[in-house]
């Protein structure tokens, strides 16, 4: 009995042995580059652009993109796996802090400043500003996005209406396209209703107008993650989800469950008058297989509370080096390339968010993507921490997201609902180790 | 003599020592198998279970004792989500069983008649769709705005419905897709049971004027319960573990009307690397399956075999 015991118990070792045996495989000698990416709407442009660099330099670039949680969820491993399976990591901006800690991505700060040639001042500020985090620079910021208000300009100027500059005219307007017989089938607005993800960014993109959602954080505060004590259920956080709450009278039916997507279908559509939505999707509505408005809609700045500054929700893509990578300098030498004025220029010319300023402020953009004033407004005046970027940016997001769908489905009041929401973000700091009061 | 009976009886216990030697050879790979497959993970998600374990930092893990499981028994989301999950699995299959029955009925009755065989494979045809793809057809019919359901609502001038926004329809909505999804199942089994009644005792029934109730209660059920308690286990085990159909049609949501427990185990692990609630999770679902089954087992299976 003894032996067979023994006999198994080596057989046991042998197997686990080859199976922890192999983590990540060595590609330093063949020549192509990893880039781990999200599948937003201009992949296609950047995977052409790899085509380029190949051509160039004989360098073959692979972009594998994935949706939005399976990015964040492959990127993530392969930080925990010190594997070395991609070499450039796109990476969204509420990660930055989970990323530069995590020890996933490598900092870039000194590469930044060997490269003068980089013009690192002509990236736009507020973006910036997104890509550091305490001293470190986790990526090159290069594809920002920021939330513009879209709205149909032949149905205002038929009405004589002028873009909504407060929350007060955006309803106002909203309910005047509602249920109009002048506009049969046409609805006031569409929002992120969904929960999880889509309504609790929804929130982050909101409350700012109003209040703010962690004691320490708010617009241009230095530290702003000092004092994580939520502030979810305070009036004026629950005044931003009674606002949601108002709005769904003037959503088509079924908007509760609306997010990015339905939302931009739903304008694409010629359903709806205004949306407030990413600046990565406004290319889209000008595509006149996939949208009837093309030419019918402008961009506004978002609106706010009466008499207060708009704060414009900032968010996108920077592009870091895989901590773990084989092919650092190779890496680095593609980031270089494609964030060069001349390429990135290109890049934006077919369909690439603009990250420069000198971008914003060029004619022949401009003439093409006659919103980059509004663009250029926008990034004047956002807040680099308007989603959180800390490690449980995530799970906050969504924890609120949920709380706040049962409030919008009517299960709960709104003051119930934040209330609960408020209890389990304040848990979710005080495990973080963040100071709550 | 003496020496004799001595050498037989080493070789007879030679021979057992060996036969046993032989046994445990035998199922080594299986043993194996079920250790690195079944016993590991189990015993690791009790292990991760107890720690505050989280994907995106693994070197912060403490071990934190029954935290996760005092925190799981107040999450709202947690408790709403066992009893979704035990109410769609109660309701749907009530209801797999009634429409399996009639739909059983009517095919047995039809038997013979020409077609019938291509009929009742069309009918059966759901069972094999995975539930992700049924999820996102289903989310397509009953869209509020595109759909065809409330389309034809509107026909037959009936009030049209907000199929997966409403917090009171959307679990119902999910249910009526399952039970569309797998009443037809249920027809097959019974179908077989009712094809094994002897024909003689059949034509007794008819001759004697049996009531349809008479004929379910002592004919009929007699002879289809053994597959259908089967049938009732595997979708059991199967509703238990429900995820697709949801991930795909309402997300659990609108608020937590949807909610069930591996689509909140799927979120603590996977979205928010929360390994620690994610296993506590895992665990809890665990021990109500199992609870539940040996339940049902005692209590439907005793009757079988009487």
């Amino acid at each position: 009995m003894k032996k067979v015991f023994l006999v198994l118990l080596s057989f046991l070792l042998v197997l686990l042995t080859a199976c922890s045996g192999q983590t990540g495989s060595s590609n330093a000698e063949d020549n192509t580059l990893r880039v781990i990416m999200i599948a937003d709407p201009w992949v296609d442009v950047m995977k052409e652009f790899g085509q380029k660099y190949e051509k160039e330099t004989g360098i073959k670039v692979e972009v594998s993109a994935y949706s939005y949680d399976q990015t964040h969820q492959k990127e993530i491993l392969l930080g925990n796996q010190k594997s070395s399976a991609a070499d450039v990591i796109v990476l969204d901006s509420p990660w930055v802090g989970e990323f530069a800690e995590g020890g996933i991505v490598e900092d870039l700060t000194s590469r930044i400043e060997k490269t003068p040639e980089l013009n690192w001042n002509d990236f736009i500020p507020s973006f910036r500003d997104v890509a550091k985090w305490k001293g470190q620079t986790v990526g090159v910021p290069f594809a920002p996005y920021y939330v513009m208000l879209h709205y149909r300009k032949d149905l205002f100027e038929k009405e004589g209406f002028e873009p909504p500059k407060n929350y007060e005219e955006l309803i106002r307007i909203a309910d005047h396209f509602t249920d109009n017989p002048d506009y049969p089938g046409m609805y006031g607005i569409a929002m992120n209703n969904e929960r999880g993800a889509p309504v609790g960014q929804a929130y982050f993109e909101h409350i700012w107008h109003f209040g703010k959602p962690f004691k320490s954080m708010e617009p241009g505060s230095k530290d702003p993650y000092s004092n994580m004590t939520p502030l979810l259920s305070s009036p004026e956080s629950v005044a931003v989800v009674k606002m949601f709450k108002d709005l769904l009278k003037y959503q088509p039916p079924g908007a509760l469950n609306y997010a990015w997507d339905e939302r931009a279908q739903a304008f694409a559509q010629g359903k709806v008058a205004m949306i407030m939505a990413w600046s990565v999707r406004t290319p889209g509505f000008l595509d006149e297989e996939r949208s009837q408005v093309g030419d019918k809609f402008d961009t506004a700045i978002v609106p706010t509370v009466k008499g207060k500054e708009p704060v414009p929700p900032l968010g996108g893509w920077l592009m870091g080096i895989n901590k773990y990578s084989e092919n650092k300098e190779r890496a680095w030498e593609f980031i270089k390339w494609m964030n060069s004025k001349e390429v990135h220029k290109e890049f934006v010319l077919k369909g690439g968010p603009p990250a420069r300023l000198s971008e914003l402020n060029d004619p022949d953009l401009k003439e093409k993507f006659p919103w980059f004033d509004t663009l250029a407004e926008s990034a004047e005046k956002a807040f680099a921490d308007c989603r959180p970027r800390i490690l449980e940016s995530f799970q906050i997001i969504d924890t609120v997201g949920n709380h706040i769908s049962e409030a919008l489905s009517g299960k709960l009041s709104v003051e119930q609902a934040m209330k609960q929401a408020n209890d389990q973000v304040r848990n979710l700091m005080i495990q973080g180790g963040y100071k709550v009061d | 003599m003496k020496l004799e009976t001595i050498r037989t009886d080493i070789r007879l216990r030679h021979g057992k020592l060996y036969k046993q030697c032989v046994g445990w050879v035998l199922v080594l790979p299986t043993v194996l198998y079920l250790l690195v497959w079944t016993v590991y993970p189990l015993i690791y998600a009790l292990y991760a279970s107890l720690t505050n374990m989280n994907m995106a930092r693994p070197l912060l893990t403490k071990f934190v004792g029954f935290t996760n499981y005092k925190l799981l028994i107040q999450d709202q989301f947690f408790l709403t989500a066992v009893g979704n999950t035990l109410w769609v699995t109660l309701l749907s299959i009530l209801l797999e069983l009634i429409i399996g029955y009639l739909m059983a009925k009517l095919f047995f009755q039809a038997q013979g008649t020409k077609g019938i065989g291509i009929l009742r494979t069309i009918f059966i045809l759901p069972i094999m769709i995975t539930p992700l793809i049924t999820g996102l057809l289903w989310s397509y019919i009953l869209n509020p705005t595109l759909g065809i359901m409330n389309h034809l609502l509107k026909l037959f001038h009936l009030p049209a419905l907000d199929w997966f926004g409403s917090s009171d329809i959307a679990l119902y909505s999910i249910v009526a897709i399952n039970v569309w999804q797998w009443a037809p199942f249920m027809m097959l089994l019974i179908l077989a049971g009712l094809n094994s009644i002897p024909s003689p005792l059949e034509e007794v029934a008819q001759l004697e004027g049996a009531s349809w109730w008479q004929r379910l209660t002592n004919l009929e059920i007699p002879y289809i319960s053994q597959v259908v308690v089967l049938g009732i286990f595997i979708r059991i085990m199967e509703n238990l573990k429900m995820f697709d159909l949801v991930y795909a049609t309402t997300n659990g949501g609108p608020g937590k009307a949807t909610e069930i427990v591996s689509l909140l185990a799927y979120r603590q692990s996977f979205l928010y690397y929360q390994t620690g609630y994610g296993a506590a999770i895992a665990i809890a679902i665990l021990v109500l399956s199992i609870i539940l089954v040996q339940f049902l087992f005692k209590l439907l299976w005793r009757r079988e075999v009487v």
